[in-house]
C-alpha cells in the first residue's frame, strides 16, 4: 500500500496513516513523495473538489507500483448529490482519497491528534473499501458509515469480527497471504 | 441487520446516478439506474425494485407523473423524490401523492443513511403485518376462501346458519372445488371452534386400517394392537369430524358409524363397553352419491344420516368471474412463501386463465400459478408462462378445428349432465343414438360405470381443497 501526500504540510498525516495500515493489517506501506493538490478538480459554483473526477484522474495518471494508493489532500471533497465527503473509493479499487480538511480540530480545545486520528480512520475504512468491504450495521466497526465528525469520534479504531473476517478473505485473494495473517 | 434492497436511481444526469450508484454499493445494495421516467417503468416491469430515488425535473415524464405511475401500478415501490429546486409546496405535494421521502440535492451524507434506514424499517413492518394477516387469516373463519360469484356468495351465506347447529353436513363439489376449506370454515364459525377439527381422507385408508383410526382398539384386539389406542371418534371430542370421499366407506363400516351417529356412542375394536362421544359430522365427496344405485355400495339409511344439509360447492368453470381473484391470492400467497417476487399478470394471461375450463378446480389455479411462478423469468406473469395449461393436440393460436370444437363441447355438456346421455341428446338438440355414435367416432372416454342414463362425472378422489 502507498500512501501520498497530494499537497504540502500533509507528510504528518500521510506517516500516520501508513502507520496504521501496517499497524492494523500487517501489510507493507510506505510513504511515496509528495505531489501537487488536484486542484484541477475544482467546481466554480460549489467552491469545492469533485472527488470522483479526482480518483478517476489518479486511476488512470497516478503512481503505478503499489497495489493499493492512498491519496491525502486538504481540500473540501464532494459528490454530486452530497454536501461533502471525507474519502472517497471505488469498492474493489486500486485509489482511495482522504482529505484531512473537515477532520481536523477548528477549536483550540481540541489536541491535534484527535484530527490524525479521524484521518487514519477514514483512510482504514477507505482502504476496507478497496479490498471490497462493505458499510457495517456495527456501529463500533471502522466500517461503519459516519457521516460528520461526532460520529466518526464515538468509533472506535478496529474492525468488528465480521469485518476482519471479510478483509482477511480479500487479503487472501489479493496478496496470496496465508490465513490468520491480519 | 439492515435489509439489502434493490435500489433504482431515476436521474437524467448520468453524474448524479453514478454517485449514488456507487454510494449504496458501498452498503451492499443491489443498484440499477434510468434516465428517464419511462425507462423506470420499463425496468420496473421487469423487475421488483424495493426502493426509487426519483429526481423531480426530467425532460419527458417529471418525477411527480413517475410518482404517480409508480403508486398506481407498483403499489410495493417506495419512492423518494430529490430536487434541487426545493420548495415546500413540492415536497407537500409530493408526499401527498405517495411519496416515502423527500431530499433536497445536494444533502449531509448521513442524511440518505437516516431515509434509508427509516425506509428499511417501513418494509420490514410492511412485511410483518402481511406476514401476520395471512398467517390469521389461514386460522380464523372463511376469510380465506375466495370468490365473489353468486353461487359462492350462496355458499358463504349458509355458512353461518349451517354452523350454528349439529345437524350433519354433507358437502359435494368435484375436486379441488374447496370442500375441506368449507368444513373448517364451518367448524370454525361453529360453537365447535374451540375443539379438534379432525379430517379424515376415507378414500386413502384401507377399510380395516380406517375402521381402527375410527373406533379404536383395545389392546390384543388384533396382531399388532400392543396397547390400547383411542379412536378419532373419540379424539374428536366435542369438535368436528371430517369424512373426505365418504362414498369410499364399506357399507359394513356405514353401518357401524350410523349406530355412532344415532346412539353418540362408540365401542372401541375388541371392547364392549361404550364410550360417550359428542362430534359433529361433515361429510364431503367428489362423486354424486345415489343409494338407489346399488353399485355405488351406499346405503340408504347412512346416505340419510349424513345428508341432512346439504351443500353442493360449484366448480370453477360455472363461476370463472372468481379466476382472478383466485389467481391474485395465490400470488400473493407465493410472495409469502417464496423468495421470487412474481406479483403481476398480464391481460392476455388473465383471459388465457379465465377461458381455460380448470377441470382439476382451485387447486389447480393454485398449482398452475406456482408452476408459472416458479419458471417465470420477470415479475410479470404472461400468457406463455401459462403455455402448459394448452390442452395437447390443440394449436396455441387459438385456431382450432370445428371437430375439435365440436369434441370438445360434447364433452362439457356431458359432463354438465353427469355423464347422463339422454339428457345430454336434449340439450345438444340431436337424438341419443346420434350422440352415442359421435361419443364412439370421437372416443370420449367416460367414467367406468357411468354408461347409461344415470352416469356420474367422476373425476377423481383428491381430497377437498
Amino acid at each position: 500500500v502507498g500512501v501520498v501526500p497530494a499537497g504540502s504540510d500533509l507528510l504528518s498525516a500521510a506517516k500516520v496513516v501508513a502507520g496504521h495500515v501496517t499497524g492494523f493489517l500487517q501489510l507493507a506501506c510506505q510513504v511515496l513523495p509528495e505531489i501537487a493538490g488536484p486542484t484541477f478538480a475544482l467546481d466554480r459554483q460549489r467552491h469545492q473538489y469533485n472527488a470522483g473526477r479526482i480518483i478517476d484522474f489518479y486511476d488512470q495518471c497516478g503512481c503505478s507500483g503499489p497495489a493499493k494508493v492512498i491519496y491525502l489532500v486538504n481540500l473540501d471533497l464532494f459528490e454530486p448529490v452530497f454536501t461533502h465527503v471525507f474519502g472517497e473509493s471505488r469498492m474493489g479499487g486500486r485509489v482511495a482519497l482522504v482529505s484531512v480538511h473537515r477532520l481536523m480540530p477548528t477549536e483550540p480545545a481540541q489536541p491535534p491528534h484527535w484530527g490524525l486520528e479521524r484521518v487514519a480512520k477514514v483512510a482504514l475504512h477507505e482502504l476496507g473499501h478497496l479490498f471490497a468491504l462493505t458499510h457495517c450495521d456495527d456501529t463500533g466497526c471502522l466500517m461503519h458509515f459516519a457521516g460528520d465528525s461526532g460520529v466518526l469520534d464515538t468509533i472506535p479504531l478496529l474492525f468488528c469480527r465480521y469485518c476482519r473476517q471479510s478483509l482477511e478473505e480479500a487479503l487472501i485473494r489479493y496478496c496470496r497471504l496465508p490465513r490468520s495473517r491480519v | 441487520m439492515k435489509d439489502r434492497l434493490c435500489i433504482m436511481i431515476v436521474d437524467d444526469e448520468s453524474i448524479v446516478r453514478e454517485s449514488f450508484k456507487r454510494w449504496f454499493e458501498k452498503s451492499g445494495h443491489r443498484v440499477l439506474t434510468a434516465a428517464s421516467g419511462a425507462e423506470a417503468l420499463r425496468r420496473l416491469e421487469a423487475e421488483p425494485i424495493d426502493l426509487l430515488f426519483v429526481d423531480i425535473k426530467m425532460p419527458g415524464m417529471s418525477g411527480l407523473e413517475l410518482l404517480d405511475r409508480v403508486s398506481a401500478d407498483f403499489p410495493d415501490a417506495s419512492v423518494v423524490i430529490i430536487t434541487a429546486y426545493g420548495s415546500i409546496d413540492t415536497a407537500v405535494n409530493a408526499m401527498k401523492k405517495g411519496a416515502s421521502d423527500y431530499l433536497l440535492k445536494p444533502f449531509k451524507p448521513d442524511q440518505l443513511d437516516l431515509v434509508l434506514e427509516k425506509i428499511s424499517q417501513q418494509r420490514r413492518l410492511s412485511r410483518q403485518f402481511n406476514y401476520l394477516k395471512g398467517h390469521l387469516e389461514q386460522i380464523t373463519r372463511f376469510d380465506n376462501i375466495i370468490g365473489r360469484s353468486e353461487a359462492m356468495q350462496e355458499v358463504f351465506a349458509l355458512i353461518p346458519e349451517v354452523a350454528a347447529s349439529s345437524a350433519p353436513v354433507l358437502l359435494t363439489g368435484e375436486t379441488g372445488t374447496g370442500k375441506e376449506l368449507i368444513a373448517k370454515a364451518i367448524h370454525a364459525t361453529s360453537d365447535r371452534a374451540p375443539c379438534p377439527f379432525v379430517p379424515i381422507n376415507c378414500g386413502a385408508l384401507p377399510e380395516s386400517l380406517l375402521e381402527s383410526e375410527l373406533f379404536g382398539h383395545v389392546k390384543g384386539a388384533f396382531t399388532g394392537a400392543e396397547r390400547s389406542s383411542k379412536g378419532f371418534l373419540e379424539i374428536v371430542d366435542g369438535g368436528t369430524l371430517f369424512l373426505d370421499e365418504v362414498g369410499e366407506i364399506s357399507p359394513r363400516m356405514q353401518v357401524d358409524l350410523l349406530r355412532v351417529l344415532q346412539e353418540h356412542q362408540v365401542v372401541r375394536l375388541g371392547s364392549r363397553h361404550p364410550v360417550d362421544v359428542d362430534f359433529r359430522l361433515i361429510s364431503a365427496t367428489s362423486r354424486q352419491l345415489d343409494p338407489r344405485r346399488v353399485e355405488q355400495g351406499v346405503r340408504e339409511d347412512f346416505f340419510y344420516r349424513i345428508n341432512v344439509i346439504h351443500i353442493d360447492i360449484p366448480p370453477l368453470r360455472r363461476r370463472k368471474e372468481d379466476i382472478p381473484l383466485l389467481v391474485d391470492h395465490f400470488l400473493k400467497k407465493l410472495a409469502h412463501h417464496t423468495s421470487k417476487r412474481v406479483d403481476r399478470l398480464t391481460n392476455a394471461a388473465l383471459m388465457q386463465l379465465t377461458a381455460y375450463d380448470w377441470p382439476g378446480n382451485v387447486r389447480e389455479v393454485e398449482n398452475a400459478v406456482e408452476r408459472a411462478v416458479v419458471l417465470a423469468k420477470s415479475r410479470t406473469l404472461d400468457n406463455g408462462d401459462f403455455a402448459f395449461l394448452q390442452p395437447s393436440g390443440i394449436p396455441s393460436d387459438g385456431r382450432t378445428s370445428l371437430k375439435e370444437v365440436e369434441r370438445r363441447y360434447i364433452c362439457q355438456v356431458l359432463a354438465d349432465c353427469n355423464q347422463n346421455v339422454t339428457r345430454a341428446a336434449e340439450v345438444l338438440g340431436i337424438n341419443r343414438t346420434t350422440l352415442h355414435k359421435k361419443i364412439n367416432r370421437y372416443g370420449i372416454q367416460r367414467s367406468e360405470g357411468t354408461k347409461g342414463d344415470g352416469g356420474r362425472n367422476d373425476r377423481g378422489r383428491g381430497s377437498g381443497r
